[in-house]
């Protein structure tokens, strides 16, 4: 079956950019594909050095055969803790719904559970996914304008339920393929780091970006990862071993 | 714009009967006065004016959308 999977090299000047256009390409969305980031590409410093970004994608068999999206999902098995986790996903859904549409805004909103980190640091987060066209005036240079959207639904949630929430806003799968590239970006750094024997640094990075990194090469036992320098400036550094 | 912060004040204060928001507008500039009870003073806008200047951002894309720029105060009461 493996032989007949579909897949596509794009190149473009970032893996964002890439998988955008590989996706438009096959008409697929995201979570209809597997993608493997074959060069990170390189922003050198000055435009010098630049490379592009190279990704392969590869359909997956589920979306090879024309089966519905809902057979994929499994069934849950009914639990005492259902109704409280459908009322939080609809007070969350709710609240960002009520802000859009007072932001003049026009986007459908879902809530959803998403998976714990397994650093124990967090609880499964509430994921609100925002989605319509020309979103990006929600996300803002940095995710500023995304981080204040998240800061404030957070707030008036955890007052509605009386505790504090761990809670993410995405729009437009924006903090899905940040982070998705954010780890490949982590991967291929390391490598580098132990292929030259020199220590790697990232660019500037949030907390939460940041973050994303140490989780990822924590269990490499080839690197040790650091952060240095003073926020916003502030970023991680990759050590060979 | 002013339902925006009306909203988004009555959800996080203790007492929203408290809550008052006025909209003073030119064409291209719209002022928006943000009163709370004393007590709420720092619900709105916490540590570092970190709620206030999230409530900013969201109310400039607000404005944005009708082409303005908006400007919000936050006041206690007298």
């Amino acid at each position: 079956m493996d032989e007949h999977r579909a897949t596509l090299e794009k190149i473009a000047p970032s893996i964002e950019e890439a998988i955008a256009e590989g996706l438009e390409e096959l008409g697929l969305t995201e979570d209809q594909v597997e993608i493997e980031v074959l060069d990170e590409g390189q922003t050198g410093l000055f435009g010098i050095g630049n490379r592009q970004a190279r990704v392969r994608i590869a359909v997956k068999e589920e979306g090879a055969d024309d089966e519905p999206q809902q057979r994929r999902r499994q069934p849950r098995e009914a639990s005492p803790l259902d109704d409280d986790v459908d009322n939080t996903l609809e007070i969350a859904r709710a609240t960002v719904a009520e802000l859009l549409e007072r932001m003049d805004i026009n986007a459908e909103v879902d809530a959803h559970m998403g998976e714990a980190d397994d650093d124990d640091r967090h609880e499964a987060p509430i994921i609100v996914d925002v989605n319509g066209s020309d979103l990006s005036i929600l996300i803002g240079r940095r995710a500023e304008t995304l981080n204040a959207l998240q800061y404030i639904t957070r707030l008036i949630v955890g007052k509605e339920l009386g505790r504090s929430t761990h809670l993410i806003v995405d729009v437009e799968g924006y903090r899905m393929r940040r982070e998705r590239s954010l780890r490949q970006m982590a991967q291929k750094m390391a490598r580098q780091a132990v292929r030259s024997g020199r220590r790697q640094s990232l660019e500037p990075m949030s907390p939460a970006e940041r973050r994303i990194i140490h989780i990822e090469l924590r269990d490499n036992a080839d690197v040790y990862t650091e952060s240095e320098g003073e926020d916003p400036r502030r970023k991680v550094v990759i050590i060979p071993n | 714009m002013k339902d925006l912060i009306d909203y988004i004040a009555r959800s996080l204060v203790d007492d929203p009967t408290q809550v008052q928001v006025r909209q003073r507008g030119g064409r291209n500039n719209v002022d928006i006065n943000l009163e709370v009870a004393k007590e709420d003073m720092g619900r709105v806008i916490g540590k570092r004016g970190r709620v206030a200047n999230a409530m900013r951002m969201l109310l400039r894309v607000a404005a944005a959308r009708e082409g303005k720029r908006a400007n919000l105060e936050i006041v206690e009461p007298d």
